[in-house]
């Protein structure tokens, strides 16, 4: 009975569509309650649907928004006059006015509450607000300019193919060389130390094109082999970016003098709820004193002893300090690594750089992320869920 | 593995007490013994407790495959964590269900440990036996595909 109510009213819909006396611009869908129908018997309520395509006209074609050269030079020149007056307002020279300096005057001309930063008013270069984009790639005949136009990605299908030819060069080069007898192995490797390979999203910036990781795994592979080759020059340099050490980040704690004139330093740490603050002596006999307590009576375990002892142990310096904390909240164990991370702190104070290094790379220096888990509505912990019941 | 309920005390004493168990075992056969035999008996309780566990990892491992309905034990190459685990997990079984109601869990694991140290016990003997089940087996490594 619906299936045969649903074709009548397609039907019926149809020859409502044909007659132009309905058509409204823009349409809409309508549900037209039932016509009583004139044939005399029984009366069938018949759903009218009328689906109609919406004309819109104001829709636009979901296209990147392409900026043309002219647009970014004039936004370029006016960011420049714009910070020549901002300048002004502030009263600061035009000439030396750099970013921070706009970033500082635009924060504190238009103060805003707001808790989402990009949301912020900002006034930057048109370079870093505007994406990059490509001038139109073909000239007035519809001919590309590019000779690699047609593979989809002509900046980096011609960069490896710069870098072949120079790996090319490079062996015809070395073949000169040995059939010369001129040849010598030289070493090549100490460019690169401090240094890392562009990554991915830095070579899509670079090349204004989309890759995919086959691509770049590609890319990073026949680097290395230019590498292998020859000597890194410019070309090459111009795809890394140097590496800072970790460990210059490290803030080391001033030495500081007490009454007596004996050198410590202090430093705090943390372990899940536990805190602590350490004081180490420069020159002592080993002693800790935890709140007060010796260090054996307050720790009975052994594993939190040698928690304790880790640092010094490291630095082979067991006996030679003398170590006062106090240490608050968590538990046994929770104390043991906040009071280990504190002395491992202080003792950056009194030890050379590398040592500070190696402690960074043994773990000492960086605070255990872990804390505990909370637990969540409809589950009975952290992770554990409610016994699963069939009925 | 040893730690139950999170007793890590507990588990570290009962180790300790493990290693002391082959070590005055050790130290009592090396002052009964000629002064040959001196100079081969192990005392220091670390190598071999090491040394035990690697005699006891097993080589290649099994591993149960639905193919056809049926479920085959396949022999697949285990991995070194993997091997470790099973070899500490078999000395760990072994210990807690093949002893005396009364026996303490340090003198059993020393008995063990330093059985498996000169490749003899239950537990080599459970390598031994995944071994002959893996050859055994051969035919049906085609089923794996990793």
């Amino acid at each position: 009975m619906a299936a045969s109510c649903v074709s009548c009213g397609a039907v019926v819909s149809q020859r409502l569509l044909l007659r132009p006396r309905v058509s409204l611009a823009p349409r809409q869908v309508l549900w037209r309650a039932a016509e009583l129908q004139s044939v005399p018997g029984p009366q069938i309520l018949r759903l009218k649907h009328v689906t109609v395509v919406t004309t819109k006209k104001n829709v636009k074609a979901l296209r990147r928004e392409t900026y043309t050269v002219d647009f970014i030079k004039k936004q370029i020149e006016e960011f420049n006059i714009g910070k020549r007056h901002l300048a002004n307002m502030m009263g600061e020279d035009p000439e030396t006015f750099t970013q921070e300096d706009i970033d500082r005057a635009i924060a504190y001309l238009f103060p805003s509450g707001l808790f989402e930063k990009r949301a912020r008013p900002v006034m930057k270069h048109p370079e870093q607000i505007f994406p990059k984009q490509k001038a139109t790639q073909w000239g007035e005949d519809g001919r590309p300019f590019h000779y690699l136009f047609y593979t989809g990605k002509q900046s980096y299908y011609s960069l490896m193919h710069d870098t072949y030819g120079k790996i090319l060069d490079i062996e015809k080069h070395k073949n000169q060389l040995q059939a010369k007898g001129l040849f010598s192995e030289k070493d090549k490797t100490t460019d690169l130390i401090g240094s890392r390979w562009l990554i991915k999203e830095e070579l899509e910036e670079m090349l204004v094109e989309k890759l995919s990781d086959q691509d770049y795994a590609q890319f990073v592979r026949l680097m290395e082999r230019l590498l292998q080759g020859g000597a890194a020059g410019e070309f090459v340099q111009s795809f890394r970016r140097s590496v800072t050490v970790q460990s210059e980040k490290q803030p080391i704690e001033p030495v500081q003098h007490d009454a007596q004139g004996m050198a410590f330093s202090t430093s705090e740490g943390r372990r899940k709820s536990a805190k602590a603050e350490a004081v180490v002596y420069e020159h002592g006999n080993g002693r800790i004193k935890i709140n007060g307590i010796d260090y054996l009576l307050y720790f009975p375990v052994l594993q939190d002893r040698e928690q304790l002892m880790f640092p010094f142990h490291f630095l082979d310096r067991l006996g030679k300090h003398d170590v006062t904390c106090t240490v608050s909240g968590g538990g046994r164990s929770a104390q043991a690594g906040a009071i280990r991370l504190a002395m491992a702190r202080a003792l950056c104070s009194f030890v050379t750089e590398e040592e500070v290094e190696w402690m960074r790379q043994a773990g000492l220096l960086t605070s255990d992320p872990r804390v505990r888990e909370r637990k969540k509505p409809g589950q009975e912990g952290a992770r554990r869920k409610f016994t699963w019941k069939k009925r | 593995m040893m730690m139950k309920g999170g007793n890590k005390v507990l588990a570290r004493s009962l180790m300790t007490q493990t290693l002391e168990a082959v070590k005055r075992k050790q130290f009592k056969k090396f002052h009964a013994a000629s002064s040959e035999e001196q100079a081969t008996i192990e005392r220091n309780p670390y190598t071999i407790f090491h040394q035990a566990l690697k005699n006891c990892e097993p080589v290649i491992g099994l591993a149960p495959i639905l193919k056809g309905g049926r479920f085959y034990q396949v022999p697949v190459p285990l991995s070194d964590r993997r091997r470790r685990f099973l070899a500490m997990k078999w000395m760990i079984t072994e210990c807690r269900e093949k002893k005396h109601r009364r026996t303490l869990m340090p003198e059993k694991l020393s008995q063990e440990l330093l059985q498996a140290f000169h490749n003899q016990g239950p537990v080599v003997k459970r390598k031994h036996d995944m071994h002959k089940m893996a050859e055994a087996n051969r035919a049906l490594a085609h089923y794996r595909w990793w």
